[in-house]
């Protein structure tokens, strides 16, 4: 475009003259507010603009010919005002589209109050968004009437979008904080991201083995997310690392198309198809952020300013990367904690023992369900093993939380088995968890019950667990009484109780998984069923007996349970099976328990 | 008021005592939602009631909440008040844990 400066000069001149004498002609008209405008044209800086009864430019200064998109006074005068709004997209604050009725000069001609008004424009060829705030007032003409209005337009943009900005990042980064699970979290945040940021948002990660996977898209249309889906079948297996969201992952920095013309479209498009696609997204700008720590990519965001015709610009590039970043961390954060998580129960399952070891007479059969992964975990435990001349089984319940239950469980059966060097006895057992518990410097309690086997004599004792049930052919009872939980208060002491097991005589411990089961209704198993399930089991084998309790449980509840389930059952063999006739060696093989004990230690 | 579909938590404050009324189920998934509405509302050294009276379940993570509590009181020397709950489902794991003897338990919600 050539410059001819005298012209333009000539032009200026001549806008300046005629404006002038607009000016001179309205000062003439506005006798009684004179003063009033002289001030406003003369302070301001906004774009001021007078329009008559008609809606027609009387004045405009230069900030609003130029705010409007003209060269000069002329253009804007001779362009009718419904031309000027057909070249903007104009919404609300609310989101809804504006039209010129709205507006408050022409509500004013109207005989309306007009409040302020924040609109949004968007420019239908450059892409420019714009925020702006429309006050308008009458002038009054000697007899009172609207003569005309004048309108200041305040330009908010960036106000307005840092505003928007911040209330992105900071609910971005609340819905980053409040959850572990990342993936729907990327979700929210997508959803966040549009419309105010952008058009569309999407979210890519990068699994271990570097394969992308898209796991939120989002557009404010849900209409609209179909074009999504049928892009992603255009999705090379390899992206190109010198390009686009295949760049970003390989290189970590951030790419910014500020304008994104057609030819990049076609240069782009796969076939014809594709670039049908890619030109019904209308596309306009784009960017893409890594989600990076450190030297580690994770993934990737994707924001796009398309059919609003919004052009992304740097602050947008700057917002994203904060919140790329943050999701990062968040990322980072959920995948250790389930690491860690995992860990745990791993942990917690490694404490139990592989292999329950034989007690000549007996029939020993446990079972262990552990409960869904949650923040607390209720570590039960259980174990078996020979000191001197007798049999201990222990089993307990730790709650707390990850490796922490786990870390105290193994200190817990460390500690009996320990303690039972010394002093065999079940309630001096106990005794000494709960002074281990007391000394630890936050506050660890577990529950445990207790029984000494020596012959068919069975002594136990109770730390706030499940008193255990004596299973035979007579019937179902509990034994012993309830003893205070272990490291929880002071002056606790627990006190013994024995029974003699007959052949066939079960003795069934358990943890509050099983009781506290839930069925259907938010109905619990309870100690009920649990005495009606084990009576009808009460001549089956150790094994059968814990197994159907299992299957039993399994059948009341609905959903996953919760917390960890474990059971061991203790039957004493009924004469003539293989563990009777142990039984009668009982005696004898007391001497080898030591090496059952250094084998299970 | 904090509510989800199996436990109610309502706030009262009553002069300098906090009281939340919690009814329905506290266990092992709601725990955190009692311990959280503690944490926002109740402030050392104000003394605290829990009132359990509607309480239909108890679990051993809610058991563990309550002694954290006693312990916490103890600690820093305040005053904890739990009224025990109607219902034997879930005053059984403070039964069986030695708890109801143990924790500051009142006879009855205080009028």
């Amino acid at each position: 475009m050539g410059l001819d400066s005298e012209q333009l000069i000539q032009d200026l001149a001549e806008a300046e003259r005629e404006r002038e004498q607009l000016v001179q002609e309205l000062r003439h008209a506005l006798r009684g507010s004179e003063r009033r405008f002289e001030a406003i044209v003369g302070s301001l800086t906004d774009a001021v603009t007078i329009r008559d009864r008609e809606h027609r430019f009387l004045y405009a200064n230069s900030a609003a010919i130029a705010h409007l998109g003209f060269d000069s006074w002329e253009q804007l005068r001779d362009t009718p005002p419904a031309q000027i709004m057909k070249d903007y997209l104009v919404w609300g604050e609310d989101g809804g589209v504006i039209s010129m009725d709205d507006i408050p000069s022409v509500r004013i001609l109207r005989g309306e109050q007009a409040e302020p008004l924040l609109i949004r424009t968007v420019h239908q060829e450059t892409g420019a968004e714009r925020w702006n705030l429309l006050k308008a007032a009458p002038l009054l003409d000697e007899d009172g009437e609207v003569e005309a209005t004048i309108t200041i337009i305040e330009e908010v943009t960036e106000r307005k979008r840092a505003e928007l900005r911040d209330a992105f990042l900071a609910q971005a980064s609340a819905a980053l904080a409040s959850s572990l699970d990342y993936e729907q979290t990327l979700r929210n945040v997508a959803q966040l991201a549009v419309p105010d940021i952008a058009d569309w948002c999407a979210v890519d990660l990068l699994d271990e083995d570097g394969d992308r996977r898209t796991v939120a898209v989002a557009h404010v249309d849900p209409q609209r997310l179909s074009l999504a889906e049928a892009l992603r079948g255009y999705v090379p297996e390899q992206l190109d690392p010198e390009r686009g969201i295949g760049r970003v992952l390989h290189t970590g920095e951030a790419v910014f198309y500020a304008e994104i013309p057609d030819e990049m479209l076609v240069v782009a498009a796969i076939d014809e198809r594709h670039l049908e696609l890619l030109r019904a997204v209308g596309f306009h700008s784009a960017l893409i952020v890594p989600m990076r720590l450190g030297e580690r990519i994770l993934g990737a965001m994707t924001l796009v300013g398309a059919e609003s015709g919004r052009a992304l610009d740097r602050f947008d590039l700057e917002l994203s990367e904060q919140v790329a970043a943050r999701a990062a961390v968040a990322i980072e954060n959920s995948r250790l904690y389930s690491a860690r998580s995992s860990i745990a129960r791993t942990l917690q399952q490694s404490l139990l023992p592989e292999q329950l070891p034989e007690i000549t007479g007996y029939e020993l059969a446990s079972i262990y369900l552990p409960g869904v992964e949650t923040s607390m975990v209720g570590g039960d435990f259980y174990d078996v093993w020979a000191v001197r001349d007798s049999w201990l089984i222990v089993i307990g319940d730790v709650t707390g939380k990850g490796i922490d239950a786990a870390a105290l469980t193994a200190l817990v059966r460390h500690t009996v088995r320990t303690a039972s060097e010394f002093d065999a006895s079940p309630s001096r057992l106990l005794e000494f968890v709960d002074a281990t518990l007391k000394k630890r410097p936050v506050l660890s309690v577990c529950t445990a019950m207790c029984v000494r086997l020596q012959g068919d004599r069975a002594t136990l004792a109770v730390g706030g667990h499940p008193l255990p049930l004596h299973v035979s052919s007579e019937g179902v009872r509990e034994l012993g009484e309830h003893g205070p939980l272990l490291g929880a208060f002071a002056d606790a002491c627990w006190r013994e109780h024995e029974v003699h097991l007959k052949p066939g005589a079960t003795l069934l411990a358990y943890t509050d998984g099983i009781t506290d089961a839930q069925g259907q209704g938010d109905v619990r198993f309870g100690l009920g069923r649990l005495r009606e399930a084990v009576a009808e089991l009460a001549d089956r084998p150790a094994a059968e007996m814990v197994d159907g309790l299992a299957r039993r449980l399994a059948e009341f509840q609905t959903g996953a349970h919760s917390d960890d389930t474990a059971a061991i059952a203790l039957r004493r063999a009924v004469a003539g099976t293989a563990g009777a006739d142990r039984a009668q060696a009982h005696e004898v093989t007391r001497a080898g328990t030591a090496s059952a004990m250094s084998a299970t230690a | 008021m904090v509510r989800q579909a199996r436990i109610t938590i309502s706030e009262e404050v009553r002069g300098a005592n906090l009281q939340l009324s919690i009814d329905g189920e506290l266990d092992i998934s709601t725990v955190p939602l009692l311990e959280a509405q503690i944490e926002a509302t109740h402030e050392s050294p104000t003394p605290l009631t829990l009132d359990l009276s509607g309480l239909t379940f108890m679990d051993s993570s809610g058991l563990r909440l309550l002694i954290e509590l006693s312990e916490r009181s103890r600690r820093e020397a305040w005053q904890l008040s739990l009224v025990p709950s109607r219902h034997e489902s879930a005053n059984l794991v403070l039964r069986i844990t030695g708890a109801d003897t143990a924790l500051p338990f009142t006879e009855r919600a205080p009028e």
